[in-house]
Order: structure tokens, then C-alpha cells, then sequence
């Protein structure tokens, strides 16, 4: 009986010393691809996911939507509006051990520069005239012109993001670096090509030390592939916003037991552009019934198996301006319908209408090999042909789409708004570049150049209620002349074991907010 | 017979020029502006300048074909350019990847083989009978289903439901059984099927009946008489099955997350990555007439007729 009880008891301890060596917390995360090299100033192959756990910000996009402070304690703006002071959090240094201070900023900023070309998408790149230290711990920014969203776009995953100067190549960052070093909560530790990426945390962390010791992003091209490993265990978490697994596998975890399953509120607006340049949706009554014509709601219901909200407005009213009470156009085939016989687009037979001997033919493009565009895009054409307009799906490779929306071939278009931080104001930047959908969809407006212009001084005035106003004239324009068919918000899909707690969204569509995770018992 | 070898050899040098420039031609043929997708790849505003710029930065500027001689000499330098979409050198990348796949393709061709050469005997042995119908049926199966179904089908069964072999990955055995019976099912079934033909056409030929005649026993006859000769289609069909089970290979790999080539080059293709496709595709060019190669020598080993004739008219 002792030696029962005596066994029994070193069993015990056995096991609770194994739990011990066990307390090591790893979270086993998959993506489709490698993260890349983490360079915190360019764009693919490196993952935004991946530079935002390695790299911080000088500001920070919050939960509730508002910026807040973050490598930068505090600033100041001069009256003009061109000048930015930041005072620096001290005591933050590198996962090295070098010191995070303003001539490591400054150091950043003039590397970011030195490529300004790359970054000329994002109007802060081009607005920066000089970036300078004012002593150890503030920086000043100085730009052109009195540019409104300067914290906006500070904020975002990239390219202002600081990485230690002594990892520079070449005395700057576009022709690589030499490690990923940065301040954020993580650090890379490991790479496989093909197979792992693998995240320590950063013992040196200014901040509130994430409760994860790892986090293991394994390689997992296929969607199918990726719900099985979460099934077979390989990893513990699901989470993406581009669509980490179908909409029906989503419902398929939501419907089993011992699964944490739950949607992200939306972060950007996926939409049709309609070319008001070219073919039959030049004519504002055919946007308008098409914006009438389709079912959104069984489309969600059918194909996305309910795991997107119906949108009704190019910008969701949560982004900033653009909650201005817009009208939806509702569904109602039967007005769509009069709004064509009203712009004499006569129908024979119950077939596709026509004037002037011009028939209602419109092609769609999406990418052909994404099949939840194409079951959206058959869902479009089917409810268009019912009320006599005839839709020619067209889809093609990534780069016949790219060029399609670059020289306005198209009739439709799938087009989607950039999300937090950008919306509105990056978005309508970009409406103004000839390369982009949207300016090319535009261009039959007669006012085009005038909603240019419009754009171009909403950027840049200082005045709260003329910018306000400014917006509301942009959007309620652009939504008066159906220039869109706003189909859904997009937003994040979280499929986690139950073990690993409770897991928050991130701010940023982009982000993973692994710092987050308080992991119960994985 | 080295002098064949050689001969052999010393052919694929022009096969390989010519692949490559008509990879290099088709490739550009296309309908979309290299320019544009290497600014699309690198994320660049394609402005005016910007596509002036990658114009000038790819040399498209040039006549075709001097673009195509200095992508030859770089590429005889072993330099086979960065990958748009990446900005890594393209070789080493491919080199690292491409052991993976390799290995995945050749466990997938012992399984073929390893499996359809008793399939088939089984089932000429047994002609229309029970073990015939049901390699049929296998053989049904094994064609008309695709791999990465079957692929699916596998995990579920024997990751999902039993719990036996890892879903995805690499590391052991364990690990390669999987992906390579999703691969080797069509391949082992044309073999399977192939074998048993060419075993019931031979038995049926004068050489056969004599060797009986001779009081050879069964297995003998079967061994020396039906079966050498019998297995010459086979060595055919295997260098064909190389060029399918490294297909199979690329698709099969995204399932199982098999750290292979498959996802690198099917991206490029999809996203037009020129140097990647070109270097990707000249590679397995010489894959597989190097397999081919392998298989007349074998061929040659194994059918005299062959080697001998080769000898007389030299």
C-alpha cells in the first residue's frame, strides 16, 4: 500500500514536472506563405501580419478607432499644419539592445525616402520634405503642404515602421536589411523556406510582454489543407480577413463542438466599379438598375454562407465622414425594370433589352481562378438577366484584371476599398491615378475633374467643417451617380481551439493580434 | 554502349537551347506587358516613368532576340535572374525547393512500379477472373479519380477520422505515404493494366508455346519467357509516368503542405514571374530527358535486339 501510494505520489510529481517543461507556450498559426524577409519599408514578399508583430509604429490605431500614442508619447502641430513633433517613449530599445531614439527614427524616415518613388501610393511619402532630430528623444516632421491624415498613415503596418539603423544595407533599407530587428513584441527566431516561420518573444519588450513564448506560422498554401490542420491539431488558430478558409468550412466549424468560432466587424467594402466611360453603363439609369437589380441578401445567404454583412454604401458608415445618412438603392427588380423602359432600353420576348440597336451587354471581370468572385459574379449575371440585361463574365489571370483596370477595359470590374486607416481618404487619393478602377470607371462624369479637384482639397484643408463637408459632397456624388454596386463588408474569420482563450480582432485587417492571446491550456 | 550514352548526352545540349528559347518566345507571346507585371509584382505605381523605367531595368527596350542571347549567357553563368514577385535570385531558391518535390516524385515512382508489376501479373495470371476484375476496378478507380481528391479523401480517412499518419508536412515515412499514393494511383494504374496486355499478348506467342514444349515449369516460363519480354512497354511508360508524377507532384504538395516546388512555380505562372517560369520550366525540361534518357538505356540494357543493332551498324 506505501509503495502504492509512495508510486502514485512520483507519478505525480512526474507528470506536474512535465506540465512544468510543458508551460512553454507555443501557438501554432498557418499562412500560405513564407513571411518574407520582414523588411519594415517594403511590400511583398513580406506579410504585413508578420512586420506589424516585428515592428511598431509612432502612433497606433486602436481598437476604438482612435490613434493612439505608441513609440511617440506625444505631439505637437504647428499652426500651419506642416510641421510635426514627436516626443519619443523612452527607455524603448531594439530586440538587439540598441537604443530606439530619434536618430533611429530619423535614420528610418530618410531610408523610407530614399525610395520615395515606391511609396508614392501613400500621399505621406510624398509629402515629407525633411525628417530631423531635435535633440535624443523628439523628432520633427516636416511636410509640403498642410496634408490632414498625417497620424492615419503613420499608423499604418507600413512603410513608417522603425528597424535598427545598424541592420541598414548599404546605408539605407530598399536593397534589403541585414535582420529583421525591431521593437515589437516578437522576433523572428527561425525561417524554413517552404515549411515554418517561427516567432519568439521579445524579452526586451517595452510593453506588456504577450503571454505567448512562440508563435509557430507554419506553411499551408491550400484553405481545405489549413481547416484539416486545425481538425488533425498542426495548428491552433484560424484568422485572416483574406478569406483563410471558405465561407462553407466556417459554417462547417461553427456547427461542430469544441470550436471557438466568430467574424470581425467589417473592415472594407468589396464592390462592383461601373464604368460610366464605356458600353451601356455609361447610361446612369442602367447603374442605377443594376444597383436595383441585384439580391445581395441571397447572395450572401448562397455563397458566403452568411458570413458577410450586405453593404449598401461604397464606405460603411463607421468610416470617418462617411456616416452621412446616403439612401440605399434597395432591392426592387421592379423598379430597375422602369428605370430601363423610362431610358428607352426596350426588351422583346423577355430577352436582353436594346436601343438604338446597341444591346444591354456588359462584361464582368473578376480573377477566374478565386471561386467565390465567380459563384458572386454568376449570382450578378443571373439576377441582371432577369430584368433583360445580358452579363458577359470575363474571368482572367490576376494580371489580364490588373491591366483591365489600369485602361478602363471593363464594365463591370470587382473592386475593393483599401480598410481602416485608408478609407476614405487614401481611397479617394487614389481615384485621382489614372492606374486605379476607380479613376477609370470615373471618367465619363462630366464633373470627373471637378471631383478630382475636390479630392485634392479635402487632403489638404485645415478646416475641420470644410473637409466634412468636402467628404459629403465627394461620397453623396459618387453614390447619386452609381458609380458602384457595394456588395458586402469584408471582414476577419476566427476559427480557434477552445484551449487558447479568448481571442480579440485586430484593429487593422492586416494584423493578428498574437500580443493579445491569453492562452488557457493549449 | 557508353558511346550511346554519350551520344545521348551530347544531344540534349541542342534540345535544351531549343526548349529554352521556344520557353522564352511563348512565354512572351502573351498578351500582357512584362513591364507591367513586374510593377504590379514589386507593388510599384505604374506610371509612366515607372513603366519607362522597368522597360529600360528589363531590357525590353531590345529586340527579342538580343533579350533572349543575354538571358542565354547569363543563364550559362548559372545566373537565371530575381524573381519579380519575391526579389530573390531564382536558382537557388528552385534548388532549395526542388529536392522535396524530387523525393515525393520518387517515392511516388518506387510505389508505381513496387505496386503495378505484381498488380499486373496477378492479374494476367488470373485472366478474367476474380483478381483481373478487381485490378480493373482499381484501375477505374485509379484513372477516372482526380489526385487531389483522392488526396482529401486520404487525410480524412487517415488523418482526420483514425488519427494514423500526420495530415501534412515532412519528416518521415509516415509523412510520404500519403501524398505519393495520391500521385502514383493513376500512373500504377495505367502500369497495372499495360503489364497485364503485354503479359497476355506474349504468352500467346510461338517462343512461349515452344518454351513449354520444352517442359519448362510455369513459373519458369513466366519468369524468363512472359515476363522479360512482357516488361519492355513498362520501361516506356515509366519515363512518361515521370513527367506525371512530378505534375501530380505540384498540386498534390499544396495539400499536404509539402515544402516543395509546386507552390513557387505555380505561382509564378499565375503571376507571370518571367525568370521563375523560364528557369522552372527549362529544369524540368532537363528532368525529364534526362528520365527518358535513363529509360532507353534501360531499354537498351534490357532488349539485346536494341543494343546489338545499335553496335552492327557502327
Amino acid at each position: 500500500m506505501r509503495l502504492a501510494l509512495s508510486l502514485a505520489l512520483a507519478i505525480g510529481l512526474l507528470s506536474g514536472s512535465a506540465t512544468v517543461t510543458s508551460a512553454l507556450e507555443r501557438l501554432n498559426f498557418s499562412w500560405p506563405v513564407n513571411v518574407g524577409p520582414l523588411n519594415p519599408h517594403l511590400y511583398t514578399p513580406n506579410q504585413m501580419f508578420a512586420q506589424s508583430m516585428v515592428y511598431e509604429p509612432l502612433v497606433r490605431y486602436g481598437k476604438d478607432g482612435t490613434l493612439e500614442p505608441w513609440l511617440a508619447e506625444s505631439w505637437e502641430v504647428s499652426g500651419d499644419g506642416r510641421a510635426y513633433t514627436f516626443h519619443l517613449r523612452q527607455g524603448v530599445t531594439f530586440s538587439n539592445g540598441e537604443t530606439f531614439d530619434a536618430e533611429a527614427v530619423v535614420a528610418n524616415f530618410e531610408a523610407i525616402l530614399a525610395n520615395r518613388e515606391r511609396h508614392a501610393w501613400l500621399e505621406l511619402a510624398n509629402q515629407i520634405e525633411k525628417a530631423e532630430a531635435l535633440d535624443d528623444h523628439r523628432v520633427r516632421l516636416t511636410l509640403k503642404d498642410s496634408y490632414y491624415p498625417v497620424l492615419e498613415e503613420l499608423a499604418l503596418p507600413r512603410p513608417f515602421r522603425f528597424v535598427a539603423p545598424s541592420q541598414f544595407v548599404d546605408g539605407g533599407t530598399m536593397d534589403g536589411i541585414a535582420a529583421p530587428i525591431g521593437t515589437g513584441p516578437f522576433v523572428l527566431a527561425e525561417t524554413r523556406l517552404g515549411e515554418h516561420d517561427l516567432f519568439r518573444r521579445n524579452e526586451t519588450y517595452w510593453g506588456k510582454a504577450p503571454a505567448l513564448d512562440e508563435v509557430d506560422v507554419k506553411v499551408i498554401p491550400d484553405p481545405n489543407s489549413r481547416a484539416i490542420a486545425l481538425q488533425t491539431g498542426e495548428i491552433d488558430l484560424i484568422y485572416g480577413a483574406d478569406g483563410p478558409i471558405s465561407p462553407d468550412s466556417f459554417k462547417r466549424f461553427e456547427a461542430m463542438d469544441g470550436y471557438v468560432t466568430a467574424l470581425s466587424p467589417p473592415y472594407e467594402t468589396r464592390t462592383f466599379a461601373l464604368n460610366t466611360n464605356r458600353g451601356p453603363t455609361r447610361d446612369i439609369a442602367v447603374r442605377k438598375a443594376i444597383n436595383h437589380a441585384v439580391d445581395k441578401d441571397t447572395m450572401i445567404s448562397a455563397v458566403l454562407s452568411g458570413t458577410h454583412e450586405r453593404a449598401d454604401t461604397l464606405f460603411e458608415p463607421g468610416v470617418p465622414y462617411a456616416d452621412i445618412g446616403l439612401k440605399p438603392y434597395a432591392f426592387d427588380p421592379v423598379l430597375a425594370e422602369r428605370l430601363l423602359d423610362e431610358a428607352g432600353w426596350t426588351r422583346q420576348d423577355g430577352g436582353t433589352r436594346s436601343r438604338d440597336g446597341e444591346p444591354l451587354r456588359i462584361e464582368l471581370c473578376f480573377t477566374g481562378n478565386d471561386a467565390v468572385l465567380k459563384s458572386m459574379a454568376e449570382i450578378v449575371q443571373a439576377d441582371l438577366a432577369r430584368i433583360g440585361i445580358a452579363v458577359e463574365l470575363v474571368g482572367e489571370e490576376e494580371s489580364s484584371v490588373y491591366a483591365r483596370q489600369r485602361d478602363g477595359r471593363f464594365g463591370m470590374i470587382f473592386n475593393t476599398t483599401w480598410g481602416k486607416l485608408y478609407d476614405p481618404h487614401a481611397f479617394l487619393s487614389a481615384m485621382r491615378v489614372p492606374a486605379h478602377a476607380d479613376y477609370q470607371a470615373q471618367l465619363g462624369l462630366d464633373d470627373k475633374a471637378e471631383i478630382d479637384g475636390k479630392i485634392g482639397k479635402v487632403l489638404v484643408t485645415r478646416n475641420e467643417e470644410e473637409r466634412r463637408a468636402l467628404y459629403r459632397e465627394i461620397i453623396t456624388r459618387l453614390h447619386d451617380a452609381a458609380v458602384y454596386l457595394p456588395l458586402v463588408y469584408t471582414n476577419a474569420m476566427l476559427v480557434a481551439r477552445p484551449g487558447l482563450g479568448k481571442v480579440p480582432f485586430g484593429a487593422l485587417s492586416s494584423e493578428v493580434p498574437f500580443e493579445a492571446i491569453e492562452p488557457g491550456d493549449l | 554502349m557508353a558511346l550511346f550514352i554519350l551520344r545521348r548526352l551530347a544531344l540534349m545540349v541542342p534540345m535544351l537551347l531549343g526548349a529554352s528559347l521556344v520557353i522564352f518566345l511563348v512565354l512572351r507571346l502573351g498578351p500582357s506587358d512584362p513591364a507591367l507585371d513586374y510593377l504590379r509584382l514589386s507593388r510599384l505605381p505604374p506610371t509612366p516613368q515607372a513603366v519607362e523605367a522597368a522597360r529600360e531595368l528589363l531590357g525590353l527596350d531590345r529586340p527579342i532576340l538580343v533579350q533572349y542571347l543575354d538571358w542565354l549567357w547569363s543563364a550559362l553563368h548559372l545566373d537565371f535572374g530575381v524573381s519579380y514577385a519575391l526579389q530573390r535570385p531564382v536558382l537557388p531558391d528552385l534548388l532549395h525547393y526542388l529536392p522535396a518535390t524530387l523525393q515525393l516524385a520518387g517515392f511516388a515512382l518506387l510505389l508505381t512500379l513496387a505496386i503495378s508489376v505484381p498488380l499486373g501479373i496477378w492479374a494476367a495470371r488470373h485472366r478474367d477472373g476474380l483478381p483481373d476484375n478487381a485490378v480493373r476496378v482499381v484501375a477505374f478507380l485509379g484513372v477516372s479519380m482526380p489526385n487531389f481528391w483522392l488526396g482529401f479523401l486520404l487525410i480524412f480517412l487517415f488523418s482526420v477520422e483514425l488519427g494514423w499518419l500526420p495530415a501534412m508536412g515532412k519528416g518521415g515515412l509516415s509523412h510520404i505515404v500519403m501524398p505519393a499514393i495520391a500521385i502514383s494511383l493513376m500512373s500504377l494504374a495505367i502500369n497495372a493494366r499495360l503489364l497485364r496486355a503485354s503479359m497476355l499478348e506474349v504468352a500467346g506467342q510461338r517462343h512461349v508455346t515452344y518454351a513449354r514444349l520444352r517442359g519448362l515449369s510455369d513459373r519458369k516460363v513466366e519468369r524468363s519467357h512472359i515476363l522479360r519480354n512482357a516488361l519492355l512497354p513498362i520501361v516506356t511508360a515509366t519515363g512518361m509516368h515521370v513527367g506525371e508524377l512530378i505534375g501530380g507532384t505540384l498540386i498534390i504538395e499544396s495539400i499536404f503542405g509539402w515544402p516543395g516546388v509546386g507552390r513557387y512555380a505555380v505561382s509564378a505562372v499565375f503571376n507571370r514571374d518571367y525568370p521563375v517560369v523560364q528557369c522552372f520550366t527549362l529544369l524540368m525540361v532537363a528532368i525529364f530527358v534526362l528520365c527518358n534518357l535513363v529509360v532507353d538505356i534501360a531499354y537498351a540494357y534490357a532488349d539485346p535486339r536494341i543494343r546489338l543493332s545499335g553496335e552492327g551498324t557502327r
